[in-house]
């Protein structure tokens, strides 16, 4: 809305119309209403607030949020405080989100491709809409070739979207993202038959053993867990928990650490597995089928698993012990271990620990959520919903037409997958997205979609916190660009298609749909029926409260079990396969979504690109981490450029000397590396995504992003390094003070 | 005449030393529980979107110009592979007595009656004299207008205004967060109550490791943790008696690797 737009919308309010009215105008049919979060929609007063609840879209956590609205613009976005996952606060990248909204670069309207090659131009929607019901009209009734690309969608857009596939009689509907669990997942429903993510109890564990799972910045569900750590270290409900890092390269996590291991890469699993042996083989392990998990387990013992491992067999032993005897304890295995080859199996492993720690099922430990997912909405196919499939289906010129919708394949998928080829071969490209990232820059119609600020939508949280949360999100602001809602977007383009489509997408808005859907869970849900008498009533409370949530019960206990015969199977057999002669390519290779710009979709924020990375303290650009020692017999020093070579493919980045990491590996931050993206993106560095094998899990389909052994040559090629520490020595100034564990144990604790 | 002249003097020279309200309103103070910090920068980025900082890029970052008001500092010690890391989220300690305010000439940053370091932008000449008196190194220099590409402005916090160049910034605490709170507070004839102002720092840190509230206040939280046997501040030899409180992070002695 332009300033005067608003003032004479303010007129009208000054009237007595609420503000949800002035603000709903411009976005929605008349009469529909934007509920803010708290304060019931009283007239628009310059310089008060109003706040509106939604959901974050950094990533996949989906911490609840409120907006902060003044005069129509959106100011600044916080925790929604009522909300169980976020529990009112935001990790950086929800802090940031605000700058998607007012992207300079963001896509201000619809646009076509002048001709194969061409440029885009802009045009109407009623063009652009024209154009993509010509472009579906096409397709062949029996077998359309439609395809249907967007991220793991959770709410009701992905029961719209399956509703659009099915009206058109596609079954290709296919989700992806970069790091969307798919292992974690699959080693749930493998090990422990969970049909979902179970919410990992971090707050009430006095023991927390981390297996590469980097929760503090990126991992699964960092706001809630984050919020969790602080409660285990210094919560005043008696002893303080105790964290172990095992991981190759130090996170931000590692870092936090009471003790990190640097185990060989791709060995977690095994050094997971010899623990669980250490554990049933001491006799902690409570359970009547012990016989037959010491035989699963006995090619585990830690003698033998520490030379694989390279962790000492007596510290393999004492962890396992303290593991086992500190009650309760909780084992994670988050991104680092997912990304192996194997990383299904690392996971399995991980279960199994807990389970035969008796973690399972209890308070502290792994609490398993009640299914929150929405009927008709679906999760993706492991074996046939992979990105893989959808890549070799293009290039086989058996895609006809894509509708891509907030996913970028062309950055997040490895190199050496060639989307960019096999996407070339589909006739017609529509991307729904929000900014020009490289999928999008390779469509041939753009219809660009509201921000998660401007839109209408759901969120059904995984893993929620035992409990299910239902998210809500409604538009904070009115749009700033020529944008719609992507399901608006479906349902237009379901009009267009007229006959058969047309009928089973009947609604005229998402929002109709949405309201629809909910009042549909409303009937058949007993405990929302309950919480309000009518559906409007519980329809307006949840747009305040920014969703629905039981209040704060226990959550429920379930009987989780993990057997033998069940796990053995999955169990790793040998440590992770590496790409690449050890001669040739003495490094290890291992990636990790940065801190600031996860995926690579944080990287059009000029905040993030700002802040300075945790762990080294670089902005505006990427680095690869080398250890001193490594570094030196290289002779490369800090800030020098090296080329880094695996079998299948080449970056070029400057050094960081990274003293927390094995000298056998190297690491880099995924994020950078964008050839489109806008201005603040594009440009800065190499996408070390160029350098990974195309290699996925057997079982789930998630790619193997550390799965290649690389090596390292100076580099003539110029490039800068910005960062933003001086030295990370105190120099005798006792700048952060410690006590001792011990000395902590006497300090008198009712002063607190 | 005289007596008002000799009255003004005696004022100017009452609030020239530091620590010259003998007694608060308030003590804002913020309390941070380094075993509870892990880092993640969320406060880092939750300050820059409510206090207008303005981003400077790439080229005036390496010339050591970020406009960032709070900043975490890593300390790293030993070596592979017994490598410990400690985190240290670092803002304007408000100190008591600031070494900053004795420099400026022109009176820019003063003390205000709710023991807040104060910074008047639109006094600042743009000395640099409290940036090189001030040990925590917090203080932010403009060097440039910086602008904002449109439409990222239509965010800009209206409670506060952007900063041009040549004048100084640093960490308020907030305070148009303190002075809304105030106002309501005053509206309805009572004092602020613990834990409504949250500066936009402590709101957003997933930890809860930053607690802000009024040390005056004998209940409140601030005041509870500050009498945490944890508890030091930063450089508290220098005697700038600064108002927040550091609680120290467990850790334990020696090589983090302890075999057997
Ligand atoms: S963890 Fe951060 S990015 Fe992810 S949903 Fe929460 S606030 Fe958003
Ligand atoms: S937000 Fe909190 S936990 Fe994160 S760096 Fe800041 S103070 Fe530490
Ligand atoms: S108190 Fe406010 S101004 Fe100071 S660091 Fe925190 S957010 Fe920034």
């Amino acid at each position: 809305m332009k300033r005067r737009d608003f003032l004479k919308y303010l007129g009208i309010g000054a009237g007595g119309l609420g503000a949800g009215f002035v603000l709903g105008k411009a976005s929605n049919p008349p009469g529909a209403k934007l509920i803010p979060y708290l304060i019931p929609p009283e007239d628009v007063i310059p310089g008060v607030a109003n706040w509106y609840a939604g959901v974050c879209t950094q990533c996949n956590a989906g911490c609840g949020t409120i907006v902060r609205v003044m005069e129509g613009r959106a100011k600044k976005i916080e925790g929604n405080p009522l909300h169980p996952v976020s529990r009112g606060k935001l990790c950086a990248r929800g802090q940031a989100s605000l700058q998607a909204l007012y992207n300079p670069d963001r896509i201000k309207g619809p646009m076509r491709r002048i001709s194969k090659g061409g440029d885009f131009t802009g045009i109407s929607w009623e063009e652009g809409l024209e154009i993509l019901s010509g472009n579906l009209a096409k397709l062949d009734k029996d077998a359309p070739g439609l395809y249907m690309l967007t991220p793991p969608l959770r709410g009701h857009l992905n029961s719209l979207v399956n509703g659009f596939m099915a009206a058109f009689g596609s079954p290709d509907y296919f989700q992806y993202e970069l790091f969307q669990h798919r292992n974690l997942i699959a080693a749930n429903r493998l090990s422990a038959s969970l049909s979902e993510i179970p919410y990992y109890d971090i707050e009430n564990t006095k023991f927390l053993l981390s297996f590469g799972a980097d929760f503090s910045s990126t991992w699964l569900s960092p706001v809630n867990m984050s919020y969790g750590y602080g409660r285990m270290r210094q919560g005043g409900q008696g002893k303080r928990g105790r964290l172990v890092s095992v991981e190759p390269r130090m996170s931000l996590t590692g870092a936090n650490a009471d003790e990190w291991v640097p185990a060989r890469p791709g060995t977690e699993g095994i050094l997971a597995l010899s623990m669980a042996y250490e554990i049933v083989s001491q006799g902690y392990y409570r359970g009547a089928d012990g016989g037959a998990w010491k035989s699963v387990l006995a090619r585990y013992r830690p003698a033998e698993a520490a030379k694989i491992t390279d962790v000492g067999e007596e510290r393999i032993k004492r962890i396992a012990r303290e593991f086992a005897e500190t009650r309760p304890s909780l084992a994670i295995g988050g991104e680092c271990v997912a990304s192996y080859e194997n990383g299904v199996s690392g996971l399995v492993a991980v279960n199994v620990l807990n389970h035969v720690a008796g973690n399972m099922g209890i308070k502290g430990g792994v609490v398993p959520n009640s299914e929150g997912f929405v009927e008709g909405a679906r999760r993706p196919d492991l074996k046939t919903d992979r990105i893989s499939t959808l890549l070799k289906s293009a290039s086989e010129g058996r895609v006809k037409a894509l509708i891509v919708y907030n996913t970028n394949p062309l950055f997040t998928a490895p190199k050496a997958l060639d989307a960019g080829g096999s996407l070339s071969k589909i006739p017609f490209i529509v991307s729904l997205s929000s900014f020009m990232d490289s999928t999008t820059a390779a469509a041939d119609l753009i219809l660009p979609s509201h921000t998660s600020l401007e839109d209408w939508g759901d969120d059904f949280a995984e893993p929620a916190v035992g409990t299910p949360v239902y998210t809500m999100n409604q538009p904070a602001v009115s749009p700033v660009f020529d944008t719609k809602g992507a399901g608006d977007i479906l349902l237009a383009a379901a009009r267009g298609a007229g006959g058969r489509v047309a009928d089973r997408l009947k609604w005229n808005t998402f929002e109709a749909y949405l309201r629809e859907s909910w009042q549909g869970l409303y009937k058949r849900n007993r405990a929302m029926a309950s919480s309000a008498p009518t559906f409007d009533e519980f329809w307006s409370r949840t747009l305040q409260n920014g969703g629905w949530w039981q209040e704060a019960e226990e959550p429920r206990k379930r009987a989780v079990y993990v057997s033998a015969s069940g796990a053995g199977p999955h169990l790793p057999q040998s440590p992770s396969r590496f790409e690449g002669d050890e001669k040739e390519y003495p490094f290890y290779l291992v990636l990790y979504p940065h801190a600031g710009h996860f995926d690579g979709r944080g990287a059009n924020l000029p905040w993030l690109q700002e802040t300075p990375d945790p762990m080294t303290s670089v902005v505006w650009g990427g680095w690869i981490e080398i250890n001193p020692k490594t570094a030196g017999g290289l002779g490369v020093k800090e800030g020098d450029m090296v080329t880094v070579d695996s079998p299948s493919g080449r970056v070029q980045l400057p050094v960081y000397l990274y003293p927390g990491i094995r000298p056998d590996t190297v690491a880099m931050p995924i994020g950078q590396g964008h050839t489109e993206y806008g201005r603040y993106a594009k440009g800065r560095g190499s996408n070390p995504l160029d350098m990974v094998p195309a290699k996925e899990d057997g079982i789930s389909g998630e790619i193997a992003l550390n799965s290649t052994r690389v090596k390292i040559t100076t580099s003539d090629m110029s490039g800068e390094m910005v960062k933003m520490e001086g030295s990370t020595k105190e120099l005798g100034r006792e700048i952060v003070q410690t006590v001792s564990p011990e000395e902590f144990e006497k300090m008198p604790k009712d002063a607190v | 005449m005289e007596g008002i002249l000799k009255r003004i003097a005696e004022k100017f020279r009452d609030y020239r030393v530091p620590g010259y309200y003998k007694k608060f309103d308030y003590r804002w103070t913020m309390v941070v529980d380094l075993d509870m910090c892990n880092g993640c920068g969320a406060c880092v980025v939750a300050c820059r979107a409510e206090n207008n900082s303005a981003t400077v890029g790439k080229e005036e970052c390496r010339k050591g110009r970020a406009l960032n008001w709070i900043r975490i500092e890593r300390y790293v010690e030993g070596e592979y592979p017994d490598i410990k890391v400690k985190f240290i989220p670092i803002m304007c300690q408000n100190c008591s007595s600031a070494p900053c305010e004795i420099g400026c000439p022109v009176y820019a940053t003063y003390h205000n009656q709710d023991g807040l370091n104060v910074q008047v932008y639109n006094r600042c000449v743009g000395t640099f004299t409290c940036a090189t008196y001030c040990p925590y190194d917090v203080r932010r220099f403009n060097w440039f207008t910086y602008k904002w590409d449109k439409p990222l402005d239509e965010q800009l916090n209206p409670d506060l205004t952007v900063r041009e160049m040549g004048v100084m910034e640093k960490c308020t605490f907030c305070i148009q967060r303190i002075r809304v709170a105030k106002d309501r507070a005053k509206d309805e004839k009572r004092e602020i109550k613990d834990g409504e102002v949250k500066p936009a720092c402590v709101q957003t840190c997933p930890t809860g490791a930053l607690v802000f509230g009024d040390l005056n206040d004998p209940e409140s939280s601030v005041s509870r943790m500050a009498r945490n046997p944890r508890r030091y501040r930063l450089l508290e030899e220098l005697n700038t008696d600064p108002s927040v409180i550091y609680l120290k992070r467990v850790m334990a002695e020696g090589p983090s690797e302890r075999e057997g």
